[in-house]
């Protein structure tokens, strides 16, 4: 055993102390060393012995003693010794402050330790030791800029100062300079090969820190296998590896690192961290909280914290988890250190429904993390939650754009996307379709349903159709959908409930079929059958509809479809049978009310039909604007039905429904059914320009998307057009909104359209639309009468015209022929029921009657028409014939001449020759041929003058005798000149009559419902709308409720659309897809 | 089954076209096709080329409907005036001119064996019978009105007859109304048989089968087309696809296909086998007002005629 000798003072004796049995009291020993005045060096082992021993007090007593005043006093020579102990006892200080976790006591022994080395400094100020003492205890300070200072002070005098070296590296270390740092320790372990082993930790942390895995490993196991350090180092190694063994591997490494020494705190984070994961909680927790009481260091509690937050968070105590994210992000400085607290808490806050706090918890992860997905997408959701959808689909595209293999991400932007941009959420949900494909996964049904829905209301049906069966699968819709099973045979007497029919279903499963449907592809069924409807393909689209109902009868919208079809098919019992099958089930659904209110209007019920629609305005709260909508257009309806108009009733109805229109329009701006309403409203107030604002805009919003089809909003525009007197925009209106709305089969249109041409006095065109009209309503008599009444207003114009050529008198005989047999035929075929049209046989009596004196008095025309025809055709043949006697005569002449030239010359000849010979003979001859001669030339002339004065004489005649009796153009000498002007007069009376007549009459032809006897201007403009409105019993609410029966017929869509936010007119199945998307969620 | 198109005539009529037939072929000439026309003409038609053979006037107020006798020698054509003019197919003379007052004209057809012409009566509610040897009215075939019709309403209007079709032994009489009804009759008795319902929209044409006697298929503004077991009073079934009115409907010779003309400006070929669409025939811009299948035992065709005062002739295999 080591022992030490003290000298004893003047004597060759010395005094063995064991160091391994140093007396308890360190005061008998001090009382020795002083006794004996042993040398310094002596002091210092024995303090060290019992520092060694644990004996930190002796220890302390001794150096204490050891530095003194009195000691310094004595061994003032003694130099290096004192310093010794001066920098063993500040070494001493040095450790307790770096130990100490209060922070005052740390000051005052960090104090302390300054002190004994500033003592020594000043014993001898270039001792090495001094300097990496002070060194040291500047790195404890953690002020490692002066701490480098220090030891270079030391290493500039002595490179291979080792205690400098090894201060110097691990000042190089805690600057990031790994490599140096290296180098350093390299260095000291080649000066001092056999140092502690804190050198080969230190270059096992340098090399990590390099990156150098492999060669820290070898650094770390050449130390001592009990090295918790070391172990803990390996350890996290391992764990590094992410691999199985090497994790494995790790955890046992560090649970020895624990049984050696249970207090290190990263030991106990890590092994915490790995009793999370395997999921034992309570060990988690006690090691977090003994880590906590053990270490002061901030990151490493942050940690602690952290994994104890973690733990609770795992176990759904989200409140305690908050707290310990919130301790754990307390003790982080900046994000940047160990942001995983942030996110937790993050998440527990979201849970907790705080969406600010979770809000900026993400973003400071995002400031670290800019490109994490994950929690792009949590703020993407966060977003959507504070109804930023903007921001929302901005961080979620930042997510597709970083990982576009992220089907989620995608599925979420395509969701997202939905209520805003169909064509990008079309765009996103297929790549999503895409991935999980690509990556085996299969597409949930909600997504194929929403891809389904979007190529539906694209318009891209067969796409949709695709989706639709690829979202369903197998099952026995397959058999209907694909036409395989049809439905039985029924009686052809209760077809009337031919929708309820389920017997078909029944059927099958007595063969033994198994009629199954699963609840997830109910919606998708019912939007398949939508699409069928869109198809046209009904009777699919019913027995699909029936199949939902056979297996959840208490669905009401398949009931409202069934009983949309059954109403389009103009069955109304059957749909009002299926609307209240409907209320069976949910006697207060709004969208059941309505359509039943809707039915009831249809039968005449107003006010049946009035009650309903304020019970679905109950039902609904006032929310749904449909109802109120009805509601305006009921008291529209009730404002101009009237027959016998009460100005003072039309006004408060027409306030009332504009009252509501406007209320509708106040919920939702953008409610295109309230705007026409509120238009057709001002146009009734005869306020055309602004109807005319409110139509064009209407119009122009509701061209585009599939859903919404306002055929009202083209016929009122046209309807302004018309009042306006702009014919020709009218008729085109008129004409473009029958063949794109109504495939040229609307008699109603038609016969506005046959309005506008009778005002432009377009009667051929009036007549054809009138005739086509009738060929496509056969039943509607009030069509004839109307082809009597044009052909009638045609052949009277004609008559009056002042100019005209038989051909159009013989055409107006027989045009006016027809007239007669059209009111002959009317008042035979339709007596009974005349009333319903506006006329009766009396009325008829007097067109019919009318029309046969036109006949009369054409006949009349036709006569002298023909008769003038005759004599233009004389007077041309007689200057046929002048123009050809004057040609004979002229060349009778020439052949005079020619001849009398001959003869002359002959008769020179002659007289030459027999002048003297036949004298007597010669001279006779000639006087006879002359005479002849001119006695014909003459009565040529007299002939030609005659016919010439004759006819202009008679012209003349006929001229002045025009100028006479100006109008009648009939000669005076005719037996009948007196009768016809009787019948002048006749005409000027009729022609008055017609005036009136026709134009009233049109008028109340435009909607003999009312038959209302307001002045031509104001029918021109109101009455279109009345009529459009009007058809009430059956004829006027049509226009406008045709809208609205459009709109049931899409009863569910547009409920939903109404329902819907801001009442777009888009919506419809989408949004009870997002309902379904929810649901799903 | 198919139809490839062979020949289209462009503005064929100066206005639209609304009727239609096959005349059957004589001893001295092939099968014509006859048309009428909103511009108050009647034209002949010689196929394949559509090649015009004549033009008939005459009448006033737009052509509704054509027949042509099983003999192929003489044809009726109405118009919108309730006229009916009989005339000899080669010649163009006038055999009769029908009229009935106060009954209107609708559809026309002669019975297979000829001997008798039926009129859709339109609001007399009933089908005329017309004698095609002394062009005598035989009979009138009245559809019994309801017991108790509302005064004030416009039910009369609802029986309104529009469209006839013959079984194919002539015993039967099926003809249809404004309001969707069919009525049955029996010829030989001049009664009334039954009703079958399922319609609730006009009914512009019905057609039996030629293989099937008890086989009735009706278009209806519905945008159905049903088929009804005309005896057993049963709805067999439904056929829908057409986007609005069916105007018109006719029965291929042998039985096994019809064809539909729509308001939606198409043309479809329906597999009766499989109560389906087969084709869909789009060259028509406007109204399909009438389709027809050639005669039987001649090649197979089929004429349409639509309100863009065309006609088009199709090969159908």
């Amino acid at each position: 055993m080591a022992s030490v000798y003290i000298p004893v003072q003047n004597s060759e004796e010395e005094v063995r102390v064991a160091l391994d049995q140093l007396p308890r009291d360190a005061s008998d020993i001090l009382d020795i060393l002083k006794a004996e005045q042993a040398p310094l060096d002596l002091w210092l082992i024995i303090a060290r012995e019992y520092f060694k021993q644990g004996k930190l007090e002796q220890f302390r007593q001794i150096l204490e003693e050891g530095s003194s005043p009195e000691i310094d006093e004595y061994y003032a020579d003694v130099r290096y010794e004192r310093i010794a102990i001066l920098n063993a006892l500040g070494a001493y200080y040095s450790y307790l402050g770096k130990i100490e976790t209060k922070q005052r006591e740390k000051e005052e022994h960090f104090i302390l330790a300054t002190q004994y080395y500033n003592k020594a400094s000043r014993i001898d100020m270039h001792e090495p030791s001094t300097w990496v003492g002070k060194g040291q205890l500047l790195l404890a300070k953690g002020e490692v800029e002066q701490a480098f200072a220090a030891f270079k002070i030391v290493l500039d005098g002595d490179c291979d100062n080792v205690p400098a070296l090894l201060g110097q590296a691990c000042v190089q270390f805690n600057r990031g300079r790994y490599s140096e740092s290296l180098d350093l320790y390299k260095r000291a372990l080649q000066v001092y090969p056999s140092c502690p082993a804190a050198v080969r930790l230190g270059i096992g942390l340098c090399r990590y820190k390099l990156g150098q895995f492999e060669k820290a490993r070898q650094a770390f196991q050449r130390l001592d296998p009990e090295n918790v350090e070391a172990l803990v180092a390996l350890a996290i190694m391992g764990l590094n590896t992410y691999e199985a063994t090497g994790i494995r591997k790790g955890m046992e490494k560090m649970q020895r690192a624990f049984e050696i020494y249970p207090y290190c705190a990263m030991a106990l984070n890590y092994l915490a961290n790995h009793f999370f994961f395997t999921g034992q909680h309570f060990l988690v927790e006690q090691l977090t909280e003994t880590a906590l009481a053990v270490s002061n260091h901030g990151p490493t509690k942050s940690h602690s914290y952290y994994n104890l937050a973690r733990s609770y968070h795992s176990k759904g105590d989200y409140e305690k988890a908050g707290l310990y994210y919130m301790a754990s992000v307390k003790e982080v400085n900046k994000p940047h250190e160990f942001v995983f607290p942030y996110y937790g808490l993050g998440q527990v806050q979201l849970k907790l429904g705080d969406f600010k706090s979770a809000l900026s918890n993400f973003e400071k992860v995002m400031e670290v993390y800019p490109d994490n997905c994950e929690t792009l997408k949590v703020l993407g959701h966060i977003y959507v939650q504070l109804g930023q959808t903007e921001k929302a689909q901005e961080f979620m595209r930042k997510a597709t754009k970083i990982d576009p293999r992220d089907a989620q991400a995608f599925l979420d932007l395509g969701e997202l996307l939905i209520s805003s941009d169909a064509v990008a959420a079309l765009d996103a949900l297929k790549t999503a379709r895409m991935l999980l494909k690509k990556g085996g996964r299969e597409t949930p049904i909600e997504v194929l349903n929403n891809l389904g829905v979007l190529h539906f209301e694209r318009g891209e049906f067969e796409l949709a159709q695709q989706t639709f069966r690829e979202a369903l699968g197998d099952g026995i819709w397959l058999a209907f959908i694909d036409g395989k099973e049809n439905s039985p045979p029924v009686d052809a007497s209760t077809s009337i409930l031919l929708y309820k029919d389920t017997h078909l279903f029944q059927q099958l499963e007595k063969e033994g079929h198994v009629v199954d449907l699963p609840w997830n592809k109910v919606t998708t069924l019912f939007n398949m059958a939508r699409l069928l409807e869109q198809l046209h393909n009904t009777e699919t689209a019913s027995t699909l509809y029936r199949l939902i109902l056979f297996k959840y009868p208490e669905y009401i919208d398949a009931y409202l479809r069934l009983a949309a079809i059954a109403k389009a098919r103009n069955n109304i019992q059957l749909s009002i049978e299926l609307v209240n099958d409907a209320l069976k089930v949910n006697g207060k659904c709004p969208n059941v009310l309505s359509m039943l209110g809707d039915l009831e209007l249809k039968n005449d019920d107003w006010v049946k039909a009035k009650e309903t629609f304020r019970a679905a305005s109950e039902a609904s709260e006032g929310k749904d604007s449909y109802d109120t909508l009805s509601l305006g257009n009921w008291n529209y309806f009730a404002a101009v039905r009237n027959e016998k108009r009460n100005p003072k009733l039309e006004a408060t109805h027409l306030e009332k429904a504009k009252e509501l229109y406007t209320k509708v329009l106040g919920q939702h701006s953008a409610n295109l059914y309230a705007a026409n309403g509120a238009g057709v409203v001002f146009a009734e107030k005869g306020h055309f320009d602004v109807s005319k604002d409110i139509f064009t805009q209407v119009q122009e919003a509701a061209s585009g998307g599939i859903f919404v089809q306002m055929p009202d909003v083209w016929i009122n525009l046209a309807h302004v057009y018309f009042a306006l007197g702009n014919f020709s925009l009218a008729v085109k209106m008129y004409q473009n909104c029958l063949r794109k709305f109504f495939y040229n089969t609307d008699s109603q249109i038609l016969l506005y359209l046959a309005r506008t041409h009778y005002e432009a006095e377009q009667w051929q065109d009036c007549k054809k639309t009138l005739l086509r009209a009738i060929h496509l309503a056969p039943s509607n008599y009030a069509l004839r009468f109307d082809v009597g009444v044009v052909m009638q207003k045609f052949s009277a114009l004609t008559l009056q015209k002042e100019k005209r050529t038989a051909d159009e008198v013989r055409l107006t005989v027989s045009e006016l022929g027809n007239a007669v047999r059209v009111f002959k035929q009317l008042s035979a075929s339709a007596a009974s029921n005349l009333h319903f049209y506006g006329f009766d046989e009396k009325k008829i009596d007097t067109h019919v009657e009318y029309c046969k004196h036109l006949i009369e008095a054409a006949r009349v025309h036709l006569k002298n028409a023909e008769h003038e025809e005759q004599k233009n055709r004389h007077k041309q043949e007689a200057l046929r014939q002048m123009a050809l006697a004057e040609e004979a005569r002229r060349k009778a002449e020439e052949q005079r001449k020619f001849q009398l030239e001959r003869r002359m010359r002959e008769d020179e000849l002659k007289q030459v020759r027999q002048q003297e010979e036949h004298f007597e003979r010669i001279k006779e001859q000639w006087k006879s041929s002359t005479s002849a001669s001119k006695r014909r030339d003459r009565s040529e002339v007299d002939d030609e003058d005659g016919g010439h004065n004759e006819k202009r004489r008679r012209k003349g005649g006929k001229r002045r005798k025009k100028d006479k009796n100006s109008r009648s153009r009939y000669e005076a000498d005719d037996a009948e000149a007196e009768m016809v002007d009787d019948q002048e007069e006749l005409e000027d009376e009729d022609a008055k009559m017609n005036y009136r007549e026709p134009a009233g009459q049109i008028n109340d032809q435009d909607d003999y419902a009312e038959q209302n006897a307001r002045d031509p201007l104001a029918a021109a403009g109101l009455e279109d709308s009345d009529a459009e409105e009007e058809v009430v019993p059956g004829s006027t609410a049509s226009r406008q409720r045709r809208a609205w029966s459009e709109s049931d017929e899409e009863e569910q869509l547009e409920r939903l659309e109404m329902r819907g936010s801001d009442g777009e007119v888009r919506e419809d199945g989408r949004q009870d897809e997002e309902g379904e998307i929810n649901d799903d969620d | 089954m198919k139809l490839a198109g062979l020949k289209s005539i462009e503005n064929a009529h100066d206005e639209s076209v609304w009727a239609t037939t096959w005349v059957p072929p004589t001893e001295t000439r092939s099968a014509l096709l006859l048309t009428g026309s909103l511009d108050e003409t009647v034209k002949l038609w010689k196929p394949d080329e559509l090649v015009l053979q004549r033009t008939n006037t005459g009448h006033c107020l737009g052509v509704v409907s054509v027949a042509a006798h099983p003999s192929g020698h003489f044809a009726a054509s109405a118009s919108l005036d309730s006229f009916v003019r009989v005339f000899d197919v080669d010649t163009n003379n006038t055999i009769a001119t029908l009229e009935a007052p106060p009954s209107e004209v609708w559809q026309m057809r002669f019975d297979p064996k000829g001997t008798i012409l039926a009129v859709a009566g339109g609001g007399s509610a009933s089908v005329k019978l017309w004698d095609t040897a002394t062009w005598n009215l035989v009979a009138t075939l009245s559809i019994p009105r309801p017991e108790a019709p509302k005064p004030s309403d416009k039910n009369s209007s609802k029986k309104f007859v529009l469209s006839v079709a013959w079984s194919p032994d002539g015993k039967r009489l099926a003809c249809g109304s404004m309001d969707g009804t069919i009525s049955v009759f029996d010829v030989g008795r001049a009664k009334f048989l039954h009703h079958l319902e399922g319609h609730f929209m006009p009914v512009r044409t019905l057609a039996y089968s030629p293989t099937e006697p008890r086989l009735l298929f009706s278009a209806s503004d519905d945008a159905h087309v049903h088929m009804y077991d005309a005896e057993g009073k049963t709805l067999i079934g439904a056929l829908s696809g057409h986007a609005s009115w069916v105007l018109s409907v006719d029965v291929s010779p042998d039985g096994a296909a019809i064809a539909t003309g729509s308001s939606d400006r198409t043309v479809r070929l329906w597999d009766i086998g499989m109560r389906a669409a087969v084709q869909t025939m789009s060259n028509h811009a406007d109204q399909v007002w009438g389709v027809t299948f050639g005669p039987a035992g001649g090649p197979g065709r089929l004429a349409s005629v639509s309100d863009d005062k065309s006609i088009s002739l199709y090969d159908f295999s």
